[in-house]
């Protein structure tokens, strides 16, 4: 009787593990079939030229700077305000009131779907302001949509650190401000890059925000200001894949493109996970 | 000098703590005004006009009489409540049929006084004609068709934004199309899901959980377009040829990839509701002798139950508003759906194939905003559910 | 208010553009575009100072983003409407058009599918949603998958006023976001039909006959479109605004030239010549 039981959680426990197995294989099935159909395509060539013969040879070499342009700017927007905010709600609001209602924002804020940036993007940027669709226009949305991303883990970093530090540093005498630029942030520094890296993730994948207030179809020219349009990794993806005269020849450039904005993406997602992991070790506990 | 610094750093970083909220604020009032003034939309196209003849006793049309009329679906005037007659339909591009190019004058001069004429005289026409040709002297009867009404929008079962004469903007099938994605991508996820939590919490090792928990995570971080591109090339032709089906872009393609994006989602949360059980809890069932599936799903899960249910309403959340997925893999039909096989359309890919189409401050432009706006709420309010069961969760573990 | 706004937005603009060469932006239509690019890509080779950006979306998009002025040249696979006219001339704006390419839409359907000629009225009824089996048009007892493009395409409206005589397509129509996908997906799918511009067509699918008066059956191609013959015809366009011309002239001219129609034809567009 009890061998019985034994044998069905025995059996049970296998199910529960070979779901996740299933689970983590959907992931290296994806990337496994990417990795296979697309490595072909990448070459030299594929990065550093630009598309051809109606995109079905050539390269993506204007989508990558396109993406570059947009990760840039939109962490110029996102980092200091996200950096900035976070400081505020960890080192300074003494309002408990006031610390919940931006949280309650910023989280509201994370879970906006991002085709309602685009909408908001296009109404603010791009009509009311008269910016057009461009990099400035395409970078604000963005910018604002990875907002949440930085205040967190900035928030996140600071709390990490015990207030032993902070209270020795006053206690020697350093004011606020100075306690938190020489000691506080420091420290925090690593940590807070992982939010950077995140949100650098996860801008290069977004397309929804960037449909209507930057996304250029075929752009052979590379941006010269910011009021320029942009081709996008991601925009590029959708079109290769929906659009053109014939879309069996612009499968291969589409694997490519894929494999390329997912090695991005994953790369930072790495790279932000082992940051995370090599810091966490140091202090927290 | 240096207190005036310092009060002045807080000032600045005080404003960019506004900032999200600020954002916000931005969002609602734009998407609110742009959508609300669908409403202040006529009927018909902007600029034109319906009429008939004057011994018509017909009144009021509704947008979908209007559609069916000139669809020829209605062909009698005694559907709509007028005289058993025959419907003739006449649209601008009509004219010369009943008028030659001549008689219209080199520059149209006369095109206002034949359009007068031609409904004067034949008595069950209805005529679709711009105002600009529409003069004093018009001799047809001209049908006041109202505005569009929330109702045609929030019950409204069509969605043909560039009909003409009379666009229909039927929020149901999208609406509906949205949730019945969304709500099968979790009944898929939500099994999965658990078992990987469970797993991950309660019987997998350190190191295992160490390895797993970055991979998993890692899926979170694949590219909404990315998930289509797959979809469009793997998952379509997978379910078309499983099934048996005559087209693989269904709500199930569309499912199956929302589960996988949701998935960690609901696994993270779901994981970190397990670990919240007290360890005294655990010990306490294990003590009585019961096993450790026992305790498992006999009081683990039932304890957690709460942080299940955020799982599943963030995951629902998450589903809801994913666009570029969606818009490559489900066909994009927009009709009340009744299966997992048929394809759907559902409102975040609605936006995105229309809004670049759609002319700036127009009512389908205008349209588009609401569907923003209903994304927004349900958001919103998926949100303040999360915030209440959070707080439920809270009090329990008190 | 607004007019303010975007007065500021604009100064901005003007003082941090620092480039001085002028980027033609070409928009609208996705049955040009393919064209447009690759004329594009052979315009750029010559003039390697020119800037060309091609954006898709419709001709719907085009034409609104040039009455907006955020686009130089509107492509468009229909004429301009009367409103969309209006619009443009209460914007101060008096558009040219130039019509570059012809087209013939062709309606699609499986190789496999044994039928090969429609007449309008059936197809007026399939895509309504009136026949809604290979059966009752000659074929086999099987399902018909109607696919269509997005409401924004030139091609939507030209397909709804020439073969369904303004009648509204089914709500349960398939829509596609590019015409490259509807190519895709009738390849893939026994019982499916749907309309591509002739460019488009290659092995994958069958293109239809059509017939206008119920005897003759036309078969969409280069010379059946090029003598008129073919009742499926639209005129591909490029419009632009006359205050505009010296920008955008040189490309619109290189696209009329000789060389340009070339591309027109190895593209499989009708040319102009």
């Amino acid at each position: 009787m009890k061998n019985l039981k034994q044998q069905k959680q025995a059996a049970v426990f296998w199910i529960l593990r070979i779901m996740t197995w299933l689970v983590v294989g959907i992931l290296f099935w994806i990337l496994g079939f990417l990795l296979v159909k697309g490595m072909g395509v990448l070459s030299w060539e594929f990065i550093t030229t630009a598309p051809k013969n109606e995109m079905t040879s050539g390269g993506i070499f204007p989508a990558i700077v396109g993406t570059l342009c947009l990760v840039t700017g939109s962490m110029l927007v996102a980092f200091p305000i996200g950096v900035m905010s976070g400081i505020y709600l960890n080192e300074y609001a003494r309002n408990g009131w006031t610390v919940r209602f931006i949280r309650i924002m910023t989280n509201n804020l994370s879970s906006i779907p991002s085709i309602v940036f685009g909408l908001f993007g296009m109404a603010l940027f791009v009509n009311t302001l008269g910016f057009g669709d461009s990099i400035l226009a395409g970078s604000l949305t963005l910018g604002l949509l990875v907002l949440p991303i930085v205040i967190r883990t900035t928030e996140e970093s600071l709390k990490a650190i015990p207030d032993t530090f902070r209270n020795g540093s006053r206690a020697l005498g350093a004011s606020q401000l100075q306690t938190i630029y020489k000691v506080v942030l420091p420290i925090a520094f690593p940590n807070i890059m992982t939010g950077l890296i995140l949100s650098i993730g996860r801008v290069s994948g977004e397309t929804a925000p960037i449909l209507f207030t930057v996304a250029a179809y075929f752009l052979p020219k590379l941006p010269t200001s910011i009021f320029d349009q942009v081709m996008a990794l991601p925009y590029h993806l959708y079109v290769l894949a929906t659009s053109g005269t014939d879309l069996e020849a612009a499968r291969p450039m589409a694997y490519g493109t894929a494999l390329v904005l997912i090695l991005i993406v994953l790369l930072m997602n790495i790279i932000a996970g082992i940051i995370r992991s090599l810091t966490s070790k140091d202090y927290v506990k | 000098m240096r207190r005036f610094i310092e009060k002045s750093v807080e000032k600045v970083l005080m404003a960019s703590g506004a900032i999200t909220s600020l954002t916000i604020l931005l969002i609602v009032v734009f998407l609110f005004r742009q959508g609300a003034g669908l409403f202040r939309n006529s009927v018909v196209e902007e600029n034109y006009s319906l009429a008939v003849n004057k011994t018509n006793p017909v009144e009021k049309l509704t947008p979908e009489e209007i559609k069916n009329i000139f669809d020829r679906e209605i062909v009698n005037w005694a559907q709509v409540g007028g005289l058993n007659e025959d419907i003739s339909v006449f649209r601008l591009n009509d004219i010369t049929s009943y008028v030659s190019e001549e008689a219209l004058g080199e520059e149209m001069q006369f095109l206002s006084h034949h359009l007068s004429e031609i409904v004067d005289t034949h008595p069950h026409i209805i005529a679709f004609i711009p105002n600009e040709y529409i003069r004093k002297d018009f001799k047809g009867k001209v049908l006041d068709v109202g505005k569009i009404t929330p109702s045609d929008f929030f019950a409204g079962k069509e969605w043909f934004p560039t009909a003409q004469p009379a666009p229909l903007f039927g929020l149901l099938p999208l609406l509906l199309g949205t949730l019945w994605v969304s709500f099968a991508a979790i009944l898929f996820a939500l099994p999965f899901g658990l078992a990987v939590a469970i797993y991950l919490a309660e019987l997998a090792s350190t190191r295992t959980r160490a390895v797993l928990k970055p991979v998993i995570e890692l899926l979170a971080g694949i590219p909404s377009v990315i998930y289509g591109f797959f979809g469009l090339v793997v998952v379509v032709p997978l379910i078309q040829k499983t099934f048996d089906l005559p087209v693989g872009e269904t709500a199930l393609a569309g499912s199956v990839i929302l589960a996988v994006m949701a998935m960690p989602t609901i696994i993270t949360i779901a994981e970190d509701a397990i670990r919240t059980v007290p360890r005294a809890t655990k010990e306490a069932s294990l003590a009585l002798g019961a096993s450790q599936m026992q305790t498992i799903f006999k009081v683990i899960l039932p304890y957690c139950v709460s942080g299940i249910m955020a799982a599943v309403v963030l995951g629902i959340g998450r589903a809801v508003g994913e666009t570029m997925a969606v818009l490559m893999v489900t066909g994009n039909s927009a009709i009340i759906p009744t299966t997992l096989l048929e394809p759907v359309r559902t409102i975040p890919a609605t936006i995105a194939a229309e809004l670049g189409e759609a002319p700036t401050g127009g009512a389908h432009y205008e349209a588009l905003f609401m569907l923003g706006v209903i994304l927004f709420l349900i958001t919103l309010f998926i949100s303040i559910l999360i915030e209440i069961i959070s707080a439920k969760q809270i009090k329990q573990q008190q | 208010m607004r007019q303010n706004i975007q007065k500021l937005g604009l100064i901005v603009l003007l003082g941090m553009s620092a480039s001085g060469l002028f980027a033609q932006k070409i928009k609208g239509s996705d049955s040009v575009l393919p064209l447009a690019q690759k004329e594009a890509e052979n315009y750029l080779k010559k003039n390697k100072q020119a800037s060309v950006i091609i954006t898709g979306g419709g001709s719907g998009v085009g034409i609104s983003a040039l009455i907006e002025g955020t686009t130089d040249v509107a492509m468009s696979s229909r004429k301009m409407k009367t409103e969309e006219k209006m619009k443009l001339r209460n914007a101060g704006k008096t558009p040219v058009e130039t019509v570059i390419a012809w087209d013939a839409l062709a309606v699609i359907v499986n190789p496999k599918n044994p039928v090969s000629k429609l007449t309008r009225e059936q197809l007026e009824a399939i895509f309504t949603g009136k026949i809604t089996n290979w059966q009752q048009v000659g074929g086999p007892n099987q399902k018909i998958v109607v696919y269509s493009r997005e409401t924004s395409s030139g091609t939507y409206e030209f397909f709804k006023e020439s073969i369904l005589k303004n009648k509204n397509y089914m709500s349960s129509v398939l829509s596609m976001p590019a015409t490259g996908a509807i190519i895709q997906s009738v390849s893939q799918t026994p019982g499916a039909i749907g309309y591509v511009g002739m460019a488009y067509l290659n092995k994958d699918v069958k293109a239809l006959k059509i017939s206008y008066d119920g005897k003759t059956y036309i078969e969409p191609s280069y010379a059946n479109a090029k003598n008129k013959s073919y009742p499926v015809l639209r005129p591909l366009l490029l419009y632009y605004t006359k205050n505009n011309e010296q920008n955008v002239k040189p490309f619109i001219d290189y696209v009329l030239s000789a060389e340009g129609q070339r591309t027109v034809k190895e593209i499989g567009y009708i040319d102009t010549l």
